[in-house]
């Protein structure tokens, strides 16, 4: 599950003009920072502290007993290039990160659309929708691993009763892109309700008038969708558009489920998880994480560059 | 809209339904069947004939209940501890970057939101061996501080945003009348933010819930694991019937689905707090 948001717009300062530096200003900005204090606390030390840690020790060989013992430079760095499995975790993550950002993208924006009309049970459509959302993404992966079950899934079961395969299929662990495909659809499944809800939003703060005026001029479903939902619901694209991007790229839970210890899955971050965990490679693990996260936001933030337009109404 | 458009739009409904709501009666239906009609084709569609078995041995008398309830209970603790830790923390502090004035407050403000951006991997190596070396692995509290940073960020722009939807002119008028900012605040502010705070609160519930790769390397054993480490250790090692996994499943979906059900419009507030301006 994902929890992020997009960089918001500036917080909107207190309006009421109060004097600076009075006993009232004073105390008021006693009152502030003793409220302030206990979020700057907890992120300081359990957000921009390990961070720290994270970029600090990526420069050192890090022993698992006893902490880093030696200056390395850059060697973690360039040990990176050297991960058992590197080109497969690269090319699967880029896989996740197509099929990924593109299937929920494509199912967020049709869902908004059709939910875009108040229907009756509208409420109720939204919570059903969003459940796969709330759900954790191992136990997401675990219901989806029986679906898959080579001898008793219902997929299997399902497709061969309507004749659409002929014999039982094998879905995981076979070294081909169909793998990756089937794994992505796990993730796509509980973040397409984020997607839905985020562009549903945008959706339903366009002006009922446009699409009035567009009937009068008779202008087809289609072409009101084209030429006036999608280019007005662009903020919302934009925010799904980075999630997917951030939740595509960092995708571990149901790799670590559907893939069991197989290595034909693995993505870059599990490559960083069985690295650091499993091989106690502490100083390249590090190393691995501070690469892939300053990937991760350039990536996003170049989405976001290109997607994002104001939209004034 | 014409009557052709409202049906392809009932088709891309039922569609969605199918699609979120499938694999979940899957697993319910299946963790009422016996194994030996879960594993039988063509497929039990409905769990006739239906078994409690599955919930009695997860539950009572199974050889892997014990660590089901213990992870159960796990799971609960961690999260409410983390619910109730964040919803203080972010409401106390969304307040005071909504309302008040202080130095660096908008430096403060930037860099708790900043945090937002960053992957659980930046901070995960690095805050299991902080939790090592303060000997706080492995214990609720360890879990707790580290689940309740990674839910702050997004709890205090929850609460940032209810308390400046608030108009200000209520407050003002207290402070006029000599109230001081923190009892103006408790009285008046916070009665006025209460969707907000429900918002926060449930959204960081089902955040916690979910956590795995944290809890996967911060807690070695059954006295902090929480259900979503252990379903898929069992999952692996294939201990038990996978009815039984099944049902497991189902008791680890049971809160989540349970509140979107009952609560869903603070969820979808919430999330859209997120800002889509």
């Amino acid at each position: 599950m994902s929890s992020r948001t997009d960089v918001p717009a500036p917080g909107r300062p207190a309006r009421a003009a109060r004097r600076p530096g009075g006993r009232r200003g004073r105390s008021e900005a006693l009152t502030g920072y003793a409220m302030v204090a206990p979020v700057m606390i907890m992120i300081a030390l359990l957000a921009l502290l390990p961070v720290g840690i994270t970029v600090a020790q990526s420069l050192f060989r890090v022993d698992p007993l006893i902490g880093p013992d030696k200056f390395t430079g850059l060697a973690n760095y360039t040990a990176i290039l050297h991960t058992p499995n590197l080109q497969t975790a690269f090319r699967n993550t880029l896989l996740y990160t197509v099929f990924g950002v593109v299937l929920s993208m494509m199912l967020g924006l049709v869902f908004a659309v059709a939910l875009q009309r108040k229907v009756r049970a509208s409420g109720l459509l939204l919570a059903l929708a969003m459940l796969p959302w709330a759900l954790p993404g191992v136990v997401g992966g675990v219901i989806w691993s029986w679906i898959y079950d080579p001898n008793f899934g219902v997929l299997n079961s399902f497709l061969k009763s309507v004749h659409l395969i002929g014999h039982y299929h094998i879905w995981v662990s076979t070294h081909a892109v169909q793998e990756i495909f089937v794994i992505t659809l796990v993730q796509v499944w509980q973040f397409t309700p984020l997607a839905t809800v985020v562009i549903l939003a945008s959706l339903q703060a366009i002006p009922n008038e446009l699409y009035e005026a567009a009937d009068i001029d008779g202008a087809s479903a289609l072409r009101k969708i084209r030429r006036i939902t999608l280019p007005l619901a662009r903020p919302g694209i934009t925010v799904a558009l980075i999630e997917s991007i951030i939740t595509a790229t960092t995708i571990f839970d149901p790799v670590y489920v559907l893939n069991q210890n197989a290595l034909s899955g693995e993505s870059l971050v599990s490559a960083v998880y069985y690295i650091t965990f499993q091989d106690l490679n502490f100083g390249q693990g590090y190393a691995f994480s501070v690469v892939l996260t300053i990937g991760i936001i350039a990536l996003s933030a170049a989405a976001a560059a290109v997607t994002y337009r104001k939209v004034e109404f | 809209m014409r009557r052709g458009s409202a049906w392809i739009r009932w088709i891309v409904i039922g569609v969605l339904l199918v699609w979120s709501l499938f694999p979940i009666y899957w697993a319910v239906n299946t963790s009422f069947l016996t194994n030996g009609a879960a594993q039988s084709a063509p497929a039990h569609w409905l769990p006739v004939p239906g078994t409690l078995s599955n919930y009695t041995q997860a539950l009572g008398a199974g050889p892997v209940s014990s660590q089901v309830v213990r992870s159960l209970v796990n799971s609960t603790v961690e999260a409410v501890g983390t619910t109730a830790a964040t919803v203080v923390i972010a409401t106390l502090g969304g307040y005071a970057f909504a309302r008040l004035k202080f130095r660096f407050r908008r430096v403060l403000f930037y860099t708790v939101l900043a945090t937002l951006a960053l992957p659980g991997l930046a901070t995960l190596i690095a805050l299991y061996k902080m939790a090592s070396y303060a000997h706080l692995d492995n214990t609720y509290l360890g879990i707790i501080l580290v689940y309740t940073s990674g839910a702050i960020p997004l709890g205090m722009w929850i609460m940032h945003n209810a308390f400046n939807a608030i108009p200000v002119t209520l407050e003002e008028a207290a402070w006029i009348d000599g109230a001081g900012r923190f009892r103006t605040f408790r009285t008046i502010a916070l009665p006025l933010a209460r969707t907000g705070v429900a918002a926060a609160g449930i959204i960081t519930f089902l955040f916690s819930w979910s956590q795995f790769t944290f809890p996967l390397v911060l807690s070695n054993g059954i006295t902090t694991e929480p259900v979503t480490v252990l379903l898929p250790a069992l999952v692996a090692t294939r201990q038990v019937a996978f009815t039984l996994e099944n049902s497991v499943a189902v008791l680890a979906i049971l809160i989540p689905v349970a509140l979107v059900l009952v609560l869903n419009r603070w969820i979808v507030s919430g999330l859209l707090a997120g800002g889509v301006k």
